[in-house]
């Protein structure tokens, strides 16, 4: 579609804050309207990324999973971790992408803390939980 | 709505005043934060003869809050810290029952002509920065240099002991997680765990907690004037380290973390603080209660993406700190955790 969603959400944004939210007669009518109009800016950030995020993250989690395995002692940690290594994603919808990353996510979990409390290296999980944190950061207007 | 509240609060106001004939006018609905809603209004009456007008604001339970906060905590906390001459406003009235306004409420002292300083401005001070920085950490350093036994805080909530004041912190917000995460939040995990794992020194002195110091909660004039520190509803005691952290924390500094609340160096903004709270800095315990505060952030912004997301609270406030809020501090963690 042309124009294509983020470019709509951020133009509209831009005419929100700065042509319609000063017409409005309260400023707390005004405020939230400069809330709502920075929320439709990150929105459109989220349009164009928002699966590629999700397939990153599940893709880094899964590799991760699959390398470690086989150093996991605690049998119960590594089938799940084995498990979770072999999944794919069955849809490209954010909702389905969301649920398999939070089944990874609570796979992550628990071999953080395995590792820790085992003394093993975190610095592999460190670098998947950097990277994921650095690929959501969004940006503000102005 | 407003005609409503009005009619209904001006008997009520009226009585607590001693004032007759008192009348309400110009009420209205401002920006106050996710947890109670705000509203500024004039309130009119004669006393001796004398036509009295005052600026005052109502701050009235939301139906859902964000964080569930005490208003008589805030309340006290007002009364405490405008007695001892910090720039706080005068509280008027606590109203705890729902019988006035559905809702329980207080009213205080509007300081009037200000501005507040807005996380989506890149720099709200411009060139007051400097002068509105050096007020920001002299008053917190006023704040942890009160003595909770002298000011009538000592019943505040909070743990007492200089050993375990900490872990009372780290379980209150790893509460909330356990409470409110929609989704498995790994980096908050792992937060917990190191703050568990390292534990910080004992607290040199147990100070009133202002909870949320930080641009946004005070107000200043355009001479570059702190004429107001807001926001007292978390109030506890603790270790006055905690708003430390929290006031320097990057996601309050404008884009430029070497100047902490977007105002003045971070060196310059210690030594202000250590000279008026008359406490030692241990920077190490400094840095500790630095990754609390960013895993406290996450717990909060947590918490509002759960009251957004069920549709408790759909206030774009909540969607902003959920959202924003949570993956910057998401960042701010995972960078400083994981370079170890």
């Amino acid at each position: 579609m042309k124009p294509e969603t983020d470019q709509i959400l951020m133009f509209s944004a831009i005419k929100l804050a700065s042509e319609y939210a000063p017409l409005i007669p309260t400023q707390y009518g005004q405020g939230m309207a400069q809330v709502v109009a920075a929320l439709m800016f990150m929105s459109a950030q989220e349009y164009e990324r928002a699966a590629d995020i999700r397939v990153s993250e599940n893709v880094d989690m899964r590799a991760l999973f699959k390398f470690l395995a086989p150093q996991i002692a605690d049998a119960e940690l590594r089938r799940d971790m084995e498990t979770a290594a072999a999944t794919r994603e069955e849809s490209l919808r954010i909702s389905s992408l969301n649920t398999t990353n939070e089944a990874l996510r609570k796979v992550l979990i628990a071999l953080h803390a395995h590792l820790e409390e085992t003394g093993a290296d975190t610095k592999p999980v460190w670098d998947v939980l950097k990277a994921m944190a650095s690929r959501r950061v969004l940006s503000l207007p102005g | 709505m407003t005609d409503d509240i009005a009619a209904r609060l001006e008997p009520y106001l009226a009585n607590v005043l001693g004032a007759p004939d008192l009348e309400i006018a110009g009420l209205a609905r401002i920006p106050g934060g996710a947890s109670r809603e705000t509203y500024r209004f004039r309130a009119r009456f004669n006393r001796g003869g004398t036509q009295i007008e005052r600026a005052l604001i109502l701050r009235r339970d939301q139906t859902t809050s964000l964080i569930e906060t005490e208003r008589a905590t805030e309340f006290r906390a007002y009364r405490a810290f405008h007695a001892l001459g910090l720039p706080v406003p005068e509280p008027i009235a606590l109203e705890e029952s729902s019988e006035v306004l559905d809702r329980p409420f207080f009213v205080m002292e509007e300081i009037e002509n200000c501005q507040v300083g807005s996380i989506l401005s890149p720099d709200p001070y411009g060139a007051q920065r400097e002068k509105i920085g050096r007020q920001f950490f002299s008053n917190l350093g006023r704040i942890a240099r009160a003595n909770p036994d002298e000011i009538g805080l000592a019943d505040l909530e909070g743990e007492r002991d200089p050993h375990l004041c900490w872990r009372h912190e780290v379980e209150r917000w790893e509460k909330v997680i356990d409470e409110d995460e929609r989704e498995p939040q790994p980096i908050a995990r792992a937060a917990l765990r190191w703050l568990k794992r390292n534990p910080p020194p004992p607290v040199q002195k147990i100070s009133v907690v202002h909870g949320d110091y930080r641009t946004g909660n005070f107000l200043y004039d355009s001479d570059g004037n702190m004429r107001a520190i807001l926001d007292w509803e978390m109030a506890h005691l603790g270790n006055p380290l905690e708003d430390l952290g929290w006031a320097i924390d990057p996601l309050w500094s404008h884009g430029d973390p070497s100047r902490p609340a977007g105002t003045i160096p971070r060196e310059e903004a210690l030594a202000i603080w250590e000279k008026e709270s008359g406490l030692r800095l241990d920077t190490a315990a400094l840095a500790w209660w630095e990754i609390f505060a960013s895993l406290k952030g996450l717990a909060i912004w947590i918490s509002a993406a759960r009251e957004y997301g069920d549709g408790r609270n759909t206030d774009p406030v909540n969607a902003f700190s959920g959202w924003y809020c949570l993956a910057f501090h998401n960042k701010v963690l995972a960078d400083r955790l994981g370079a170890a």
